[in-house]
């Protein structure tokens, strides 16, 4: 038993449970036939659930996983296996029926919207059921009078709210002004522009995954990897001093992580060429700014002549730019984790004299 | 579902039939519950089961009320009414025109009230107007004036006849009394007699189970209007919360639970035919005890100005049990409260419920200034032991600053050369537990982060180099007596055993937490014949202050041939000689330790020049200096060189205060890491055990040591230190503040802190050395009226040079050598207590020839001289019934007390032999026929004849006198 927890626990370190969660990603859309099938989501949820189970028999997962705060987000994943399961097998469906050149099902009966009593009646019911559970959910989970907040004693861990913590998660790779303002902007800017840039009618109004695999996969790579995957992580694997904690770990406040990182320019100066760092931050971070421009500049426009050549011609300059550039940003986040696993690298460009650091 | 699909349905609708009754019924069923759930908390039932009982309560006490009337009585009464109805049926007639008439007259009245009611609302709001108008300069102003001035008239009409009307009713009435008068006065009797049974009638049919009550009012669902059933609170403007940005009135609810937490018992409740007592009801039910002191209306302490969580701490505002963060006392109710309430370690509030026995830690939370708060015996207690283990002089804590008040509580080692051997002093502070039982001296080395071989080397060192440094800083000291005469051990033992060493000192008997603070206040006289040599003790018992100035130990005025004896006793105690040493550190080993030490102030390589500058003696030396450093020895001793050193704890000022998550649980995980009592508790039963587990650098490791606190200790100083809180209650929280609650906190520290209580009982505290005299009127006095007893200018001279009062007493009051502030605030203390400081006083005694001679008479009467010493000691008496010599009256005693003494001697001194001769339930009658049978008169008599005596002995003639004074 103690085995089968140290390998949880080994599993669930952050390196580790990202790739793990990248690959689960990749076999999900490379072996889709496969995950499309009953017995695959069945047997998923199956597992969930068994682990689930076998989990509480410890008292440290029980104590994480029962927490009124973090029961949604067991919901959570739950309810996150399913849809995607579900959307997956219903689009592999589609696409069968597709190339057996039958159109998508929900063309078949495309002439029909059932409203009454289907959609009123099935509302309906959902109110009757949300309030079922939203009432046996106050009954069980108490929210109790605590003590008055004190601002000389936050909480360790101190956490966002649940749907931030994936934000949360991302200032233990950047700084806050990156973590906490510029990306969720191009977030929020970014969930604006699809429907600008991606001009593509197929899909429309029924699943598939054939006709659009390089949206969905990218949007399954942001959305369940990026986003709801560390928001699990976060909650349930992050610790005091937010230090990471397998699910069958005890939270213990003492634990030490042996954390030192290095910034690009001591890599380049000190190590590479072997001499003192130059004291002119401009001098000592030309490197770092120049690959950072490079990556934000000149990579879309690299992309676009090389491996992106077909999307520049079909989207045109304007709306490749723009996708182009949002989705580097979007990789900045696991290319910098990676960075920091291998490297321990800190800062690609740190300006402390200005707090400007990426 | 496919088939009823193409019908032209998305779903099912059979199926979405049953999901939705399903649904539907589970909606319901959620409803009912969540209802439920609301009605079943814990409060609302503990009230309905409170309610119950109070109501079986009201009715046992109205039944006992009804069977308290006079039914002989009643029945006379209920004849005399009977006969009274008569003379009504007799009248009917007129009776009837009457009444009829009287109703005619109230109709008319309640009619022309009514009108004149209406008529004066109108003509004030008419005159407002006119006013209004009036100053606004308003055209028509004069016609306003003119309807005012016409509806006053109308006003007062009206009244008149209001006044009229009643004129008329009174009249009637009177002519209707002349034939119901009697029934009706017979029936007020009657009622009367019922009235206490009413009342009663009246709280039981509130508190009756009635359907309103029951069915509508309490009913699931409906209890949200006007329920019976809801929460009671207690709003206090006074006493606050902190909430950490701002601090709001304490608001607590605790009552909504403790119903009957204020209620007084009868004083006949329980017995049998009476109501149950509420001190014997069920928890919740009980009150709070002591009402008189707490909680009561007319007590220092009333529930509406000081709430309960003040002192009790925990959630006020809670009214789950445990949400309120109740703390079981021990671990049986922990157990029980596990079971039946379902009871968790309080985590979500940062100040749990003290258990009951530590309450008294939130005294100092309003009496502030006070170090010893009156009537809270273990808090004196946990303060008693916090100073005798000395923990305030490592850790720094408000109120025990050490200083004028309160000295280092170990002896000085200034002059160590002379009092002690080398070998001794290892042997010592090796295991001092092992040569004393009952030290508080405690232990450094060997503990459970030190004791691997490893570490036995380096304790070894540590001890041998502590020694070094201690003698080779010591001063030269000359004894009185080099070689002094031996004595006789037999009558030195009787000495230690009956002059009052055992105030202070234990010799070798009891448990240290038995003997509690008070006899541990001097060093344990167990096994000091091993300690030290006969000069030194013959020097010391001789006088302290001679070896060390400062030293509390006062002077017992013995002859040299009593000191010579004392000294030989105290010599041939012998006991264990503790534990040898452990190991032998070589020089190797010295240097290892010593240069760790360097190397935490300088970098290595200065750190291994400065050692090879220093041959072996210099470094035992130094690396005993700076082992003393790290562990603090100077802290309580008095050390050459370490006079500026700063205490080494963590200030306890506000430890009580502290949060929990600032306390380091580290790999302990046998107690819960969300209490502060629980790693308190574990810290002191062994100061090392956080270590526990954790791979540290020697000088990394804690190194508080460990006291061998019993379990009983333990909590002594959890108490102490739970009382050390941040001060946030507002003074308006304070008690009264006066100069004479000055003197009394002043005096009451002094008293504790000078050991005063060892052997005497001042304030109901106290008098250890009491327990072990066979006979308490052989003992030392109590002291609690002092101050009203003898006058301050005696008790001065007194305390300089105490004289012996009554010679027959092995005990004696020793010197203590007070400066002049700290006399006047012993001084000051007892008048305090008594009240009766004040403007000095003269007392005139009035030589009327007629009262000397019945005061005389009387003296002889009541055969004082039978047990009061009148310049001789009465012999044939057995000597616990002699008493002062009265000669000293006129100067030692206030002539006020003594009327007061004379009047009830057991109400000033419980239990004394002193009788009274005034019975005090026939008093003002007086027995004796003297001065026309007045008592007062009589006692005043013999007041006046006992202040005429003089020539008793007098500590103002030897003031400041001699210390070898006789007895």
């Amino acid at each position: 038993m103690g085995f089968i927890k140290g390998i949880f626990n080994a599993v669930a370190n952050p390196w580790v449970f990202f790739t793990l969660a990248v690959a689960s990603l990749a076999v999900l859309v490379w072996k889709r036939e496969r995950v499309a099938s009953k017995g695959f989501g069945y047997g998923l949820l199956g597992f969930l659930t068994v682990f689930l189970a076998f989990g509480t028999f410890d008292p440290n997962f029980r104590l994480i996983v029962t927490k009124p705060d973090n029961v949604p987000i067991v919901g959570l994943i739950f309810l996150l296996v399913f849809f995607v399961w579900y959307s997956l097998r219903e689009g592999v469906l589609n696409d069968r029926r597709i190339a057996a050149g039958q159109g998508p099902i929900e063309k078949a009966e495309s002439d029909r919207v059932w409203v009454w009593p289907d959609l009123v009646y099935t509302e309906l019911i959902s109110l009757i059921v949300c309030s079922v559970v939203l009432i046996v959910w106050s009954i069980f989970l108490k929210a109790p009078l605590e003590q008055p907040a004190n601002p000389a004693n936050t909480p360790n861990p101190s956490k966002a709210p649940w749907y931030f913590l994936g934000l949360q998660e991302m200032l233990v790779y950047f700084d806050p002004w990156l973590a906490g303002v510029v990306l969720p902007t191009l977030i929020i800017v970014g969930l604006i522009c699809i429907p600008y840039i991606d001009k593509n009618p197929k899909g429309n109004g029924y699943y598939t995954f054939t006709e659009r695999k390089a949206e969905i996969t990218i949007f399954l790579f942001g959305f369940a990897v990026l986003w709801a995957s560390l928001i699990v992580l976060g909650t349930f694997l992050r610790g005091p001093n937010w230090n990471f904690f397998g699910p069958f770990e005890f939270w213990d406040i003492h634990k030490l992580e042996a954390l030192t990182n290095v910034n690009l320019s001591e890599y380049i100066w000190v190590r590479a060429f072997g001499r003192a760092l130059p004291t002119a931050w401009y001098v000592r971070e030309i490197f770092g700014i120049l690959l950072v421009l490079f990556y934000v500049l000149a990579l879309p426009v690299l992309l676009g002549r090389s491996v992106f050549k077909t999307y520049y011609e079909k989207m045109g300059g304007p709306r490749y730019y723009v996708g182009a550039f949002l989705f580097v940003m979007m990789l900045a986040l696991p290319l910098k984790m990676l960075l920091r696993w291998i490297f321990n690298l800190k800062y690609i460009v740190a300006i402390g004299e200005y707090f400007f650091n990426i | 579902m496919a088939e009823k699909k193409g019908v032209g349905h998305a779903y099912n609708i059979d199926f979405l039939n049953v999901v939705f009754a399903a649904s539907s019924l589970f909606l319901f069923l959620a409803v009912v519950w969540m209802v439920w759930d609301d009605f079943d908390r814990d409060w609302k039932n503990t009230q309905r089961r409170f309610a119950a009982l109070q109501y079986q309560v009201t009715e046992l006490q109205r039944q006992q009320a009804s069977r308290a009337i006079d039914q002989n009585k009643l029945k006379q009464l209920q004849a005399q009414e009977k006969a009274a109805q008569q003379t009504i049926v007799a009248n009917r007639q007129k009776v009837d025109d009457l009444q009829a008439k009287l109703a005619d007259a109230n109709i008319r009245l309640g009619r022309a009230t009514t009108q004149a009611q209406f008529a004066k609302a109108t003509y004030d709001h008419d005159r407002y107007d006119f006013e209004s108008a009036r100053v606004a300069g308003a055209a028509d102003a004069a016609s306003k004036q003119q309807l005012v001035a016409d509806e006053e008239k109308q006003v007062s009409n009206l009244n008149l006849q209001v006044e009229k009307i009643t004129a008329e009713r009174a009249a009637i009435q009177k002519d209707l009394d002349q034939y119901v008068g009697q029934a009706t006065t017979i029936q007020k009797q009657i009622d009367d007699m019922g009235a206490e049974a009413g009342r009663i009638q009246k709280q039981a049919e509130v508190l009756a189970p009635s359907v309103l009550k029951d069915y509508f009012r309490n009913a699931p669902l409906l209890d949200f209007m006007a329920p019976t059933i809801k929460i009671q609170q207690i709003i206090l403007p006074n006493v606050v919360d902190d909430v950490n940005f701002t601090r709001v009135p304490k608001m607590d609810r605790c009552t909504t639970c403790h119903q009957a937490i204020d209620k007084k018992d009868a004083p006949n409740c329980g017995t049998p035919q009476q109501p149950p007592c509420w001190a014997k009801a069920p928890q919740p039910f009980k009150p709070h005890p002591n009402l008189s002191v707490y909680l009561g209306g007319d007590s220092p302490h009333p529930i509406d100005k000081i709430g309960c969580t003040v002192c009790h701490e925990g959630m006020g505002q809670s009214v789950s049990f445990t949400g309120a963060a109740h703390m079981p006392a021990d671990n049986k109710q922990k157990e029980e409260w596990e079971k039946n309430y379902g009871w968790e370690e309080p985590h979500l509030w940062d100040y749990p419920m003290l258990p009951t026995k530590m309450t008294e830690a939130s005294c100092v939370k309003c009496h502030k200034q006070q170090v010893y708060v009156p009537n809270a015996p273990n808090l004196s207690l946990a303060y008693g032991t916090f100073e005798r283990a000395g923990c305030y002089a490592c850790h720094k804590t408000k109120g025990f600053d050490a200083g004028p008040d309160i000295k280092r509580p170990g002896p000085i080692l200034t002059k160590i050369d002379a009092k002690l051997s080398q070998d001794w002093v290892k042997t010592w502070i090796r295991n001092p537990r092992a040569v004393k039982q009952t030290t508080w001296m405690p232990r450094f080395w060997y503990n459970t982060n030190n004791s691997s071989p490893a570490d036995a080397v380096r304790n070894e060192a540590e001890i041998n180099a502590i020694v070094a440094y201690l003698f080779a800083n010591s001063e030269k000291f000359e004894p009185t007596l080099r070689t002094p005469a031996r004595g006789d051990a037999k009558a030195g033992e009787q000495i230690v055993k009956s002059i009052g060493c055992q105030g202070c000192h234990v010799v070798g008997e009891g448990e240290r937490t038995a003997v509690g603070p008070h006899r541990t206040f001097g060093q344990p006289l167990e096994n000091i014949g091993n300690k030290t040599t006969y000069a030194w003790i013959y020097d010391w018992v001789r006088d302290p202050k001679h070896y060390s100035p400062a030293t509390y130990m006062p002077n017992l005025r013995l002859t040299d041939a009593q000191v010579a004896d004392v000294a030989t006793y105290l010599v041939s105690l012998k006991g264990p000689t503790g534990d040898a040493a452990k190991a032998t550190p070589d020089q190797k080993a010295v240097d290892g330790v010593l240069l760790d030490y360097l190397k935490a102030t300088m970098p290595s390589a200065d750190a291994q020049a400065q050692l090879a500058k220093w041959n072996p003696e210099q470094k035992q030396v130094e690396l005993g200096q700076r082992a003393i450093n790290r562990y603090g020895c100077f802290s309580c001793h008095e050390i050459k060189g370490f006079e500026k050193a700063q205490s080494i704890g963590t200030d306890l000022s506000e430890e009580g205060s502290k949060l929990v998550t600032r306390l380091d649980f580290a790999f302990v995980t046998d107690i819960p890491h969300t209490s502060k009592l629980e790693w308190f508790r574990k810290k002191l039963h062994n100061p090392r055990v956080f270590d526990n587990g954790r791979e540290l650098q020697p000088l990394d490791r804690l190194r508080m040591p460990d006291f061998g606190l019993s379990d009983e200790e333990v909590e002594r100083l959890m108490t102490a230190i739970m009382s050390f809180q941040r001060e946030i209650q507002p003074p308006a929280a304070y008690p009264p503040q006066s100069a004479r609650y000055d003197y009394l906190q002043a005096g009451r520290t002094l008293v504790h802190r000078r050991n005063c209580v060892g052997c005497h009982i001042i304030e109901d505290d106290g008098g250890d050395f009491l327990k072990l005299v066979s006979n308490p009127s052989l003992g030392p006095p109590r002291l609690t009226p002092e101050g009203a007893r003898v006058q301050p200018e005696w008790l001065y001279a007194f305390l300089r040079g105490p004289i012996t009062i009554r010679p027959w007493l092995d005990v004696r009051m020793p010197t203590f050598g007070l400066d002049d502030v700290k006399l006047n605030g012993v001084i000051r203390y007892f008048g305090s207590i008594s009240n009766t400081i004040g403007p000095f006083q003269t007392h005139e005694i009035a030589h009327a020839g007629s009262t000397d001679a019945a005061g005389k008479q009387m003296f002889e009467t009541f055969q004082c001289q039978k047990c009061h010493v009148l310049g001789a000691i009465p012999k044939e008496q057995a000597i616990d019934t002699l008493a002062p010599d009265l000669r000293m009256a006129s100067e030692r005693l206030n002539p006020d007390w003594i009327v007061q003494w004379l009047k009830n001697p057991l109400a000033i001194l419980p239990g004394t032999r002193m009788p009274g001769f005034w019975p005090v339930d026939t008093y003002p009658k007086s027995p004796f026929p003297q001065l026309g049978g007045d008592p007062d008169a009589q006692m005043r008599a013999i007041r006046d004849y006992l202040l005429t005596f003089r020539g008793g002995p007098s500590p103002k003639r030897s003031a400041g006198g001699s210390t070898t004074a006789t007895n």
